[in-house]
């Protein structure tokens, strides 16, 4: 009876056209992979340089794919295209996507709504390790990459490492105590890094814009070494689907369904802190795409795995190369600004849409 | 990140704050590494003059360049006083001298080099600042693209001096780079010597007021400039320190107070109010005067000027020609 008027309920709030498309995951994939494309062109043809569609299209094919045309274009002008643009756009969408991934299988794994990527103190490490490099007085540069991000990488994968082995120790079920455990932990860093940034006089500027987030010093040489480690994570958590759908379930029941828990846990968790430090380092803290990507997806989608994993990971590509078009576009703004300015409220009007039936 | 972020945003907001009042002037503690002396080697005519900037890295420029993108507020109004001004392609939104440079295009803010716009410019030369007034990640990314980067940074008078020879060589304005040069040398010479018999007042020169007092770091460029006027300069406890504590001010006791934040609406009358400074000798006595903070501390060819102005800020009656630059920002009337 109360469930009669949930569903009836359920189906006047939702489109028509959005519920279609909840049984189509695969529909829903290929439009992703479109608004990607489509975002991805849109990226690399505006800037705050104006160049004109039919140059920047001109300047991708000459160069990438070697067709003859005859080069009408000022040099800076491929410059921009290939050296800023074009990183910059794959960087973002390897980032967007590795957040996704690790929200979702935070939110899955933790069974808690309000767990991204930074939950286990990724966030929080990563962010004392840039501050420190700040302070060293050693210029390095290894690959496009400085002191900063190898220490924000190292920050990251370090806290959720102490986060995890801490959570070990005490008596407390599992998932609380790694979720407290990751509270207590980012709240230390989140102290030091205070401490870091009082101290760094000049270089505050530099934490920060750090902490805020940008694409805008994106390089080839970063996008070689950082989405390749992306990439692997990314295809470990995508190949976690099933693991995924029995935690949901509880521990207890996917044990019984004979799931080894505790490696699956393992490595869903180094997996996700793997790609999340990665996108870290890159791209600095970016929130709250790592948070809402999945609760869309899963919106329109439906809570399995098996569909919310992949369709996760290309909208989220998709979405935060579409911020970050946005942050460049009149002027430079924090990207991590962008992603909540756009992300917030389009995530209200979704919520109010559905009223019921929403699962984790 | 959102736990993150709410932890540290008053924190933020306080640094950043001093961070913006040491920044458009460049008047924060030097790096023990910025070499003050630029070697500059000039090559064999025709290949070209190479270039050691006052971070130790070495360019070479292949001709005089004829595009050039400034990168700070300082090195915008040297080129201008060089006679390079229309060499310039971009500039920073803090550069407003002289006032030709206000049409540039910007191509820099607080929040960094706009790095398309620099290469759009496809400029010969950028002129940057060192010790992160132009943030060393943006140099990286320039230079990785083939643009060659000068970065100039003075630890004091001297070294802008050193550093307006060197810009001057880059541009191939020798000659005029010692004219300035010669100027502002002028200028400290008649200023040390109108200072030289008088007392050293124990001075201090304010940087900001809220909300922590900041002043002049040890061995910085302020304190230099406040030794060469003729005053003894109340400096901050370490050099990596901008804030000083009232307590430290109050037993160091200033006989003269210098509002470099005038600017920012900082007046005399208002500094008699504060809690506490009542019991400065310089309160008391009411020798609390302003200055423009810009053409005292920005290191650039008006820093003749600036040190008149500062020394008479110290030493009113010493025999100095009046600056011929700068704002009053307080006029009484």
């Amino acid at each position: 009876m109360t469930s009669d008027v949930a569903t009836r309920r359920l189906a006047r709030a939702q489109p028509a056209w959005l519920e279609r498309l909840r049984h189509r995951p695969l529909w829903l994939g290929a439009l992703g992979l479109a608004a990607l494309a489509v975002i991805a062109v849109a990226g690399v043809t505006l800037g705050g340089v104006a160049i004109a569609p039919a140059d920047t299209l001109a300047i991708l094919g000459h160069r990438l794919l070697g067709w003859p045309v005859a080069v009408t274009w000022p040099a800076s002008a491929e410059t921009i295209v290939l050296e800023l643009r074009l990183p910059r756009v794959l960087m973002a969408a390897g980032v967007g996507a590795a957040l996704s991934l690790a929200g979702v299988t935070l939110q899955g794994l933790l069974r808690n709504p309000l767990a991204d990527p930074y939950v286990l103190g990724t966030a929080s490490g990563a962010a004392l390790g840039a501050a420190v490099a700040l302070l060293v007085p050693v210029q390095f540069a290894l690959l496009g990459f400085g002191l900063m991000h190898l220490l924000a990488f190292a920050g990251a994968l370090g806290a959720v490492t102490v986060v995890y082995r801490v959570s070990r120790l005490g008596g407390l079920s599992s998932l609380t105590s790694v979720l407290l455990t990751g509270y207590a932990v980012g709240s230390l860093l989140a102290a030091g890094l205070a401490i870091t940034m009082y101290l760094s006089g000049q270089n505050l500027r530099q934490i920060f814009f750090y902490l805020l987030g940008s694409f805008s010093l994106a390089s080839w040489p970063q996008v070689a070494v950082g989405l390749p480690i992306i990439l692997l994570g990314s295809v470990v958590l995508l190949t976690r689907a099933r693991a995924l759908n029995a935690l949901l379930l509880g521990e207890e029941t996917a044990a019984h369904l004979g799931l080894d828990v505790r490696r699956e846990r393992l490595v869903m968790l180094a997996a996700a802190s793997l790609v999340t430090a990665a996108a870290v380092a890159m791209a600095g803290l970016i929130g709250f795409v790592g948070l809402v990507v999945p609760h869309l997806v899963r919106l329109v989608a439906g809570p399995n795995a098996r569909s919310l994993l992949p369709l996760s990971a290309i909208w989220g590509a998709a979405f935060l190369v579409l911020a970050d078009l946005v942050a460049r576009a009149p002027t430079e703004l924090p990207v991590g600004v962008i992603t909540g300015v756009i992300g917030a409220p389009f995530f209200l009007y979704v919520l109010r849409r559905y009223r019921g039936g929403y699962e984790l | 990140m959102r736990r993150l972020s709410l932890r540290i945003t008053p924190l933020l907001a306080v640094l950043l704050v001093a961070a913006c009042q040491a920044g458009p002037g460049q008047t924060v503690a030097p790096s023990p590494s910025a070499a003050q002396t630029p070697a500059t080697t000039p090559t064999q005519a025709g290949t070209g003059t190479t270039l050691t900037d006052d971070e130790g890295t070495t360019l070479t420029l292949p001709a005089v360049p004829r595009t050039i993108v400034s990168l700070t507020p300082a090195t915008t109004e040297l080129l201008y006083a060089l006679g390079a001004g229309d060499l310039l392609r971009g500039r920073t939104d803090a550069d407003d001298y002289p006032p030709a440079a206000s049409a540039l295009p910007v191509v820099a803010t607080y929040e960094g080099v706009q790095i398309e716009d620099v290469v759009a410019a496809a400029p010969d030369l950028v002129i940057a600042g060192g010790n992160n007034f132009t943030s060393a990640a943006d140099v990286a990314r320039l230079r990785e693209l083939g643009i060659p980067v000068l970065v100039v940074y003075a630890a004091d008078v001297d070294g802008v001096l050193a550093d307006i020879r060197l810009v001057g060589r880059a541009v191939g304005a020798e000659q005029a780079a010692e004219v300035v040069v010669g100027a502002i040398g002028a200028r400290i010479d008649e200023v040390m010597a109108a200072v030289a018999g008088l007392d050293r007042p124990r001075t201090f020169y304010e940087i900001g007021y809220l909300p922590d007092i900041y002043g002049p770091a040890p061995d910085s460029f302020v304190a230099d400039m406040v030794s060469l006027a003729g005053g003894d300069p109340i400096t901050t406890s370490d050099p990596a320190v901008f804030s000083i504590s009232l307590e430290r001010l109050l037993t160091l006791d200033p006989e003269v107070i210098v509002l470099g934040d005038a600017a920012y609406g900082t007046c005399p009358d208002g500094v008699v109010g504060r809690p506490g400074w009542a019991g400065m000798t310089a309160v008391r006595d009411g020798v609390v005067r302003p200055v423009d903070d810009i053409v005292v501390t920005r290191p650039g060819p008006r820093l003749g000027e600036g040190l008149a102005a500062l020394a008479l800020a110290i030493h009113p009656d010493a025999a100095i020609a009046p600056p011929t630059a700068g704002t009053d920002y307080c006029p009484t009337l």
